[in-house]
């Protein structure tokens, strides 16, 4: 309201303010939260924690200035501030060419950094409670920290290298946090799987960025924005281009077949996977596309290539979830469904409504994996199998399930209704059978498949198991209840809009000359149908729990990830190591055997070398200089009989 | 957003200093270590004494060349500091010193190592007068190679580094040390030959007689002699770098030498081969190199290949880190061989960022094997419960070796791509695979080392102490800063990378 007021003045702060200078903060505050916690407060697990969320307390108003500012004028990539002069080298061809740190702070900005804000402080109240003594609790609020200074720097980037950047951050706060439990051995795997996926994918986004500077000598987002379709570059470089950056964000963001490491990512601490799933690296790729959008903009295959990519992706992401029995993997499984769906939209040109996509996502996602920390840690099993009747036991948490889950399949009025609704209007405008046919799909069996995990957490009778008792069962309390909460609100709220035009929270993040996709009926009807129907099937279909003996060979190939993970592993056991063994095997018997012959004449085969060790220093230098002089005149009597030869 | 652009541009005016810093940065570790022979070192006491009277020499020597970075600031690309004294008049040498953009930051860098690896050697006990006495006559022979404008002193100050690394590695280092002594021995002795021989070979050659690099930058050969001193010069300095033939001398000597010692051979004197071939090759001989580049560039991706699959099934950390070394001097060949400007710049830049990486590495290796009692990787693991700080310093070294954005050695390999890439559309591509390959390598690495459950067998293992803490704690803050600002270095490398380029036409 204060916002608004503000907005509404006629020479407000709003007007005059600059929002790049709120939006440096906004990246600067978590980075000295940071330093300070490790010059100052190392050892102490409630400072730490105090000063991580009032910085992160501070970031989040900073955020909301900056919306506020581009709620009251929405600019496109003309807030543009650079500060430090990260680079000048010379070109190719002798101009300048210079890199600067910076940040941009236009809508599409805004709405991330906000989101990236909102979500890290509400994740570090949930950690607060989560988080015990023995579990390295200052360690994992810094690699928050890092993690949320490095999203942010990510939406602030202003060009393709600085984003570069910050990509490598995340992948380093990601690396840091799925490992976060360094003594599991599944951890640490899963922690290198998505350290090595994700820095492929920066290769082949870095690849993609010498491409474009050598095509327009330029990376700036802003001055790139207008050229790709000046005719500088044809349409199969502009493809080209459109690929690799799709690489470096594909690998981000989880897409078909570079999604590995998704599954591997549930081993973070719930609030770390809570905030790489709804606001995290995850998102980072999706990001960088919609970015990148003038690119693929001006690249029709580029675009019909995210079509297709994130149509697979989230069509196997679904059926993944479906057919998941470890609960946090289900539930990663079903962000990479939403991904797989985000890249889709943006493909079909649906660009406002795959961001808003993006935004209604993040709160159900963390909501998910909040409540299934909570599960787990009261559960101490990550297998739905063993679960079940926690209906009774954990009241608080199965409703801000159901809200989530409510929210995460499109059942109207939560949030992901309103953006899958914008994104099958697009559909229908642009009327792509096949964009609707997957949209829909998606849709009934994502709801169906988080239906499934409900059903199985919250219904049924409890399994029993040795050493359990489920009498001791408690419900979130305290901090984590009310961050869960604060999440559900966000769930039912976030995607509210009129049935009329584009109304939506985030309504001035568009993309000129991309066609606003206004929601009509059919869509909004058709979603809601779908996710009710979807949420039917599942609710009666996962009621007890059936064998059914024609799908199990179906689902040991959708539990697996489809061997993809596999193969990548014997490429590398089969091709790499004994390629290695070979070169390690030629390098000593053959390399090093050759040198050895040369070095042992040298040393007057091997007899001398017994009395080194006892020689005195002053000797062996005579020795020794006198051996290079007597080299030496040999080498000029050779080298003038040669001289005289040639000469 | 002109928020913070009160920063200074690096346009200062040039200060006057006076003209025997470079002298001082060259001469005055000799000197100190002559005075070293004279020092008791009977007992603990003296000890110490000969450690804080050598630490002090190093921190002269960098506070020249910090003074002496304040001084060269102005942006022509052509040789400062330029000190000319008669010396062998007779036959045409002259005591030539001089530096440029080039071989500034590399001398700059070796005064930072050479602080490093004093503060390092607290674990010598034993003779620990001749040890130190050797590090410094090192220190001289890496800098007067740095600093030489001469090819007659070039090669002395190149042949002085050779026998100190040879008795270091003989006397000071682990089991199989005589081996790998001798092995770096033939191997440098065949490549100081073949310096020594193509030097000769030009002096005589050449209309004048000189062995000033200025004097002979410009002198006309013809097409075949200079093909064949441009692959002797070659010969010599790929030697060093090493490549791929040549390269277990590198290897054996990481696994041997004493941590200190493999902090300066990894750090600078695989270094001295880039900067020859740069200042040499590219900057003496440009179109006969350009005439075998061909070659080079398969030598250059070879190695890179070569070294990160052998990376992948070592076992033994110290060799890896020797492999990881070597893959990054075959990207500083194959920007050499590109010629680009950009390949160059980032030649430079990654031979410093690389130089401060490689201690950081060496240094943390020893200490992980020194607590380990093993180097073998696969011995190793869960240490991160045990030395948290190293742990930590640990990652951010792996992450700077694989040239991790935000960190030193990115801006390097990304600019050596950026350059080459144009001119070798097969070759870059490759060799790009070859980093990715040891990224990989070092992330698993840190798998193996520091995650998962802690062996039985290690004992009581401390974490890292105050003396290796600090080591470490500066190292990563140079990387950081090269890393973040690299413009610190890289206006003043690019123009004299120009003018290397734009003159060397021969």
């Amino acid at each position: 309201m204060t916002l608004a007021l503000l907005a509404a003045a006629p020479k407000g702060p709003l007007d005059t303010w600059s929002p790049t200078l709120f939006a440096l903060f906004a990246l600067l505050l978590p980075l000295i939260a940071l330093l300070v916690i490790v010059a100052f407060t190392i050892d102490s697990r409630r400072l730490s924690a105090a000063i991580a969320f009032i910085f992160t307390l501070a970031t989040v108003v900073c955020a909301l200035i900056v919306v506020a500012i581009e709620l009251a004028h929405p600019l496109h990539l003309e807030r543009n501030g650079t500060f430090l002069t990260f680079f000048t080298g010379q070109s190719g061809a002798a101009q300048q060419f210079t890199l600067q740190w910076g940040v941009l702070a236009d809508p599409l900005a805004a709405v991330m950094l906000l989101t990236v804000a909102l979500v890290s402080l509400l994740i570090q109240v949930y950690a607060l409670a989560s988080i015990r003594r023995e579990d390295g609790p200052v360690r994992f609020f810094s690699v928050l920290l890092l993690a949320t200074f490095a999203m942010i720097g990510v939406t602030l980037s202003t060009n393709y290298f600085e984003l570069l950047l910050f990509f490598g951050l995340t992948t380093l706060a990601s690396y840091l946090m799925i490992g976060h439990w360094w003594q599991r051995e599944e951890a640490t795997a899963a922690a290198s799987r998505a350290f090595i996926v994700s820095l492929i994918g920066d290769v082949g986004l870095l690849v993609g960025i010498a491409y474009i500077y050598f095509r327009f000598n330029e990376l700036n987002f802003q001055a790139l924005a207008g050229q790709y379709t000046g005719g500088k570059v044809g349409g199969n470089g502009l493809f080209i281009m459109s690929i690799l950056v799709f690489f470096g964000a594909a690998a981000k963001s989880a897409q078909f077949p570079l999604h590995v490491w998704l599954p591997g990512s549930a081993q973070a601490p719930a609030p770390a996977a809570a905030l790489i799933h709804s606001a995290g690296a995850a998102l980072c790729g999706v990001y960088l596309i919609a970015r990148a959008y003038a690119l693929f903009h001006a690249s029709p295959r580029g675009l019909a290539l995210l079509a297709i990519v994130g149509g697979v992706t989230a069509v196997l992401g679904v059926l993944f979830t479906l057919f998941q029995d470890n609960l946090k993997r289900a539930i990663a499984y079903s962000t990479m469904g939403e991904l797989g769906l985000m890249v889709l939209a943006l493909g079909i040109g649906a660009y406002g409504a795959g961001i808003f996509e993006v935004f209604t996502q993040a709160w159900p996602k963390a909501l998910l994996f909040a409540a299934a920390g909570v599960i787990i840690r009261e559960l101490r099993t990550e297998r739905m199998a063993e679960m079940g009747g926690l209906w009774r036991r954990m009241r608080f948490t199965g409703w801000v399930m159901v809200i989530a889950v409510a929210a995460a399949a499109g059942v109207p009025p939560f949030s992901s209704f309103w953006s899958k609704d914008a994104i099958l209007s697009k559909a229908l405008a642009i009327s792509s059978a096949p964009a609707i046919i997957v949209i829909v799909a998606v849709t009934l069996v994502g709801a169906i498949a988080l239906v499934r995990i409900f059903r199985l957490v919250f219904m049924g009778e409890t399994a029993r198991r040795r050493r359990f008792e489920p009498e001791r069962i408690r419900d979130a309390g305290g901090r984590a209840a009310v961050a869960m909460a604060i999440f559900a609100i966000a769930c039912v709220f976030a995607g509210l809009r009129g049935f009329r035009g584009r109304t939506d929270p985030i309504a001035f993040v568009t993309f000129p000359g991309v066609a606003v996709s206004n929601s009509h009926l059919v869509a909004a009807g058709t979603i809601a149908i779908t996710a009710i129907a979807g949420a039917a099937i599942g609710w009666v279909a996962f009621g007890r729990r059936w064998a059914l003996p024609g799908l199990e060979p179906i689902r040991g190939v959708l539990a697996e990830g489809f061997f993809v993970d596999r193969a990548y592993r014997l490429a590398a056991a089969g091709v790499l190591l004994p390629a290695s063994r070979a070169s390690g095997w030629v390098e000593t018997r053959i390399v090093d055997g050759a040198i050895d012959l040369v070095s042992d004449s040298v040393a007057f085969a091997g007899q001398p070398r017994r009395w080194l060790g006892d020689l005195r220093l002053r000797q062996l230098l005579i020795g020794l200089f006198a051996g290079v002089v007597a080299l030496a005149v040999i080498t000029i009597v050779l080298a003038g009989r040669l001289i005289g030869k040639t000469g | 957003m002109t928020l913070l652009q009160a920063i200074p541009t690096t346009t200062a005016a040039p200060v006057q200093f006076p003209t025997l810093l470079l002298t001082g940065m060259v001469w005055v570790p000799a000197i100190a270590a002559i005075g070293l022979l004279f020092f008791p070192a009977r007992t603990d006491a003296h000890r110490d004494r000969i450690r804080s009277f050598v630490l002090a020499t190093t921190f002269v020597v960098l506070a020249l060349g910090v003074l002496m970075w304040y001084g060269f600031r102005d942006q022509s690309g052509a040789f400062a500091f330029e000190e000319t004294r008669g010396w062998l008049a007779g036959i045409g040498s002259s005591y030539h010193l001089g530096v440029d953009g080039v071989s500034m930051p590399l001398l700059l860098l070796s005064a930072f190592l050479f602080v490093f690896a004093a503060l390092a050697s607290s674990r010598v006990r034993e003779q620990s007068r001749d040890y130190f006495v050797l590090l410094l006559i090192l220190e001289t022979g890496v800098n007067g190679v740095f600093a030489s404008l001469d090819y007659l002193l070039f090669f002395l100050f190149w042949q002085l580094q050779a026998v100190p690394i040879f008795l270091l590695i003989a006397r000071f280092g682990g089991p199989r040390r005589l081996r790998a002594a001798w092995k770096f021995l033939a191997i440098d002795l065949a490549g100081s030959a073949l310096l020594l021989l193509a030097i000769l070979i030009l002096y005589f050659k050449a209309p004048v007689r000189s062995f000033d690099m200025v004097t002979l930058h410009d002198v006309a050969l013809p097409a075949t002699m200079a093909a064949l001193l441009t692959w002797l010069f070659f010969i010599a300095f790929a030697v060093k770098l090493p490549v791929l033939p040549f390269h277990t001398w590198f290897i054996d000597a990481q696994a041997q030498a004493p941590a200190p010692v493999a902090l300066v051979l990894a750090g600078l004197v695989v270094k001295l081969g880039g900067y020859g071939i740069i200042r040499v090759n590219l900057g003496e001989f440009q179109d006969a190199w350009h005439k075998i580049v061909g070659a080079v560039v398969v030598i250059a991706v070879v190695t890179v290949l070569w070294s990160a699959i052998a990376a992948l099934a070592q076992d033994d950390l110290r060799r890896l880190i020797g492999y990881v070394v070597m893959s990054h001097m075959g990207l500083v060949l194959l920007a050499a061989a590109s010629a680009a400007p950009v390949a160059v710049n980032g030649a430079v830049l990654l031979m410093v960022a690389d130089g401060l990486t490689a201690a950081l590495l060496v240094l943390l290796a020893a200490a992980i094997v020194e607590r380990a009692n093993t180097t073998s990787i696969a011995a190793m693991g869960g240490l991160s419960g045990r030395m948290g700080k190293g742990a930590v310093l640990w990652v951010l070294a792996a992450l700077a070796a694989i040239g991790f954005p935000g960190l030193a050695g990115f801006v390097g390999q990304l600019l050596i791509v950026l350059g080459a890439y144009p001119g070798h559309r097969l070759a870059t591509p490759l060799a790009l695979l070859g980093v990715l390959a040891v990224a990989g390598v070092m992330i698993l690495t840190v798998q193996r080392i520091l995650f998962g459950p802690l062996p039985e067998h290690h004992g009581r293992i401390r974490d890292l102490g105050t003396l290796e803490l600090v080591n470490g704690v500066g190292l990563v803050s140079l990387i950081v800063l090269l890393g973040v600002l690299p413009a610190t270095l890289m206006d003043s490398i690019n123009f004299s990378v120009i003018t290397l380029l734009t003159r060397g036409g021969g």
